[in-house]
């Protein structure tokens, strides 16, 4: 099994886990889905928080979950405004390869 | 060590001070504003103090005043405090779900974010023009922390969260 398949099925999980865990999370996007060394998430939920600008949180390795992992959640529109340009992404982070999740994507 | 962790352990010391200076006005005869206050800049930087681990840039984390109630939040997802407190992760993000009103009236409490509204720290103007101070307001959310079990586990949490930063988060 590659490392790549393996960071590609822990991250499909953990979102089919968000999916599961939380109503109004509308989409999520793995960003540079292509590094294989820490998985970026993008949580677009409708329920949260504006905040202006894409406040990311680090998640340590861990024995149960072997990937750093960086979680920012923003509202549909602030995604929007991502795509224009108009709120940056975190530093690092582009819009060159990233996966788009919906519901019906990852749960049955 | 690096830049980041220079922040983080800026913030996180500045939170805990933070955090001390709330815990001494709850005790004494100190004014809730002044309570609201240091519980405000509590909450605040122990949020920023995960946050600058992450990718955001130096810049949004210093500017935004938006952070503690995407933390608690996103805390929801920490494996770290769900084998600590022996939850499972849907019953450790309901908790923390039914928390979020609270932690947003405190954020709110943040001048900036307060849009001319009640806050510990400048007077404002109410919608019948009359100029209030907030030394003299009588701030619901005092009574809400205090005898509400939703606000006496999140000032726990908060506290734990402080005590316990680098066990649960790093």
């Amino acid at each position: 099994m590659s490392q790549n398949y393996n960071i590609f099925s822990a991250a499909e999980s953990l979102i089919q886990e968000h999916f599961e865990l939380e109503p109004n999370l509308e989409s999520v996007i793995w960003i540079n889905s292509d590094k294989t060394t820490e998985i970026r998430l993008l949580e677009i939920n409708s329920m949260t928080f504006p905040a202006g600008a894409v406040l990311s949180f680090y998640f340590p390795p861990d024995e149960e979950f072997p990937y750093p992992t960086i979680m920012a959640e923003i509202t549909p529109e602030e995604w929007q405004k991502v795509l224009r340009n108009e709120i940056p992404l975190p530093e690092g982070w582009t819009l060159e390869n990233f996966k788009v999740y919906s519901r019906e994507m990852v749960t049955v | 060590m690096t830049g980041r962790q220079n922040w983080q352990t800026a913030f996180l010391n500045q939170a805990r001070i933070d955090w001390d200076a709330y815990q001494k006005t709850r005790r004494g005869m100190w004014p809730e504003c002044h309570q609201l206050l240091f519980l405000q800049m509590a909450s605040e930087k122990l949020a920023k103090a995960l946050l600058v681990a992450g990718h955001s840039s130096l810049e949004a984390i210093t500017q935004s005043h938006a952070a503690f109630v995407k933390f608690m939040h996103i805390a929801s997802n920490n494996r770290k405090l769900q084998r600590a407190f022996s939850m499972r992760k849907s019953q450790q993000r309901a908790q923390f779900k039914s928390l979020l009103p609270l932690a947003y009236e405190i954020e709110l409490l943040a001048p900036a974010l307060a849009q001319r509204g009640p806050n510990p720290e400048y007077p404002w103007e109410d919608a019948a023009g009359n100029i209030l101070t907030p030394a003299n307001y009588p701030f619901p959310l005092v009574i809400r922390l205090r005898q509400t079990p939703q606000g006496l586990q999140l000032l726990k949490y908060i506290e734990i969260f402080l005590n316990r930063f680098e066990e649960l988060f790093l």
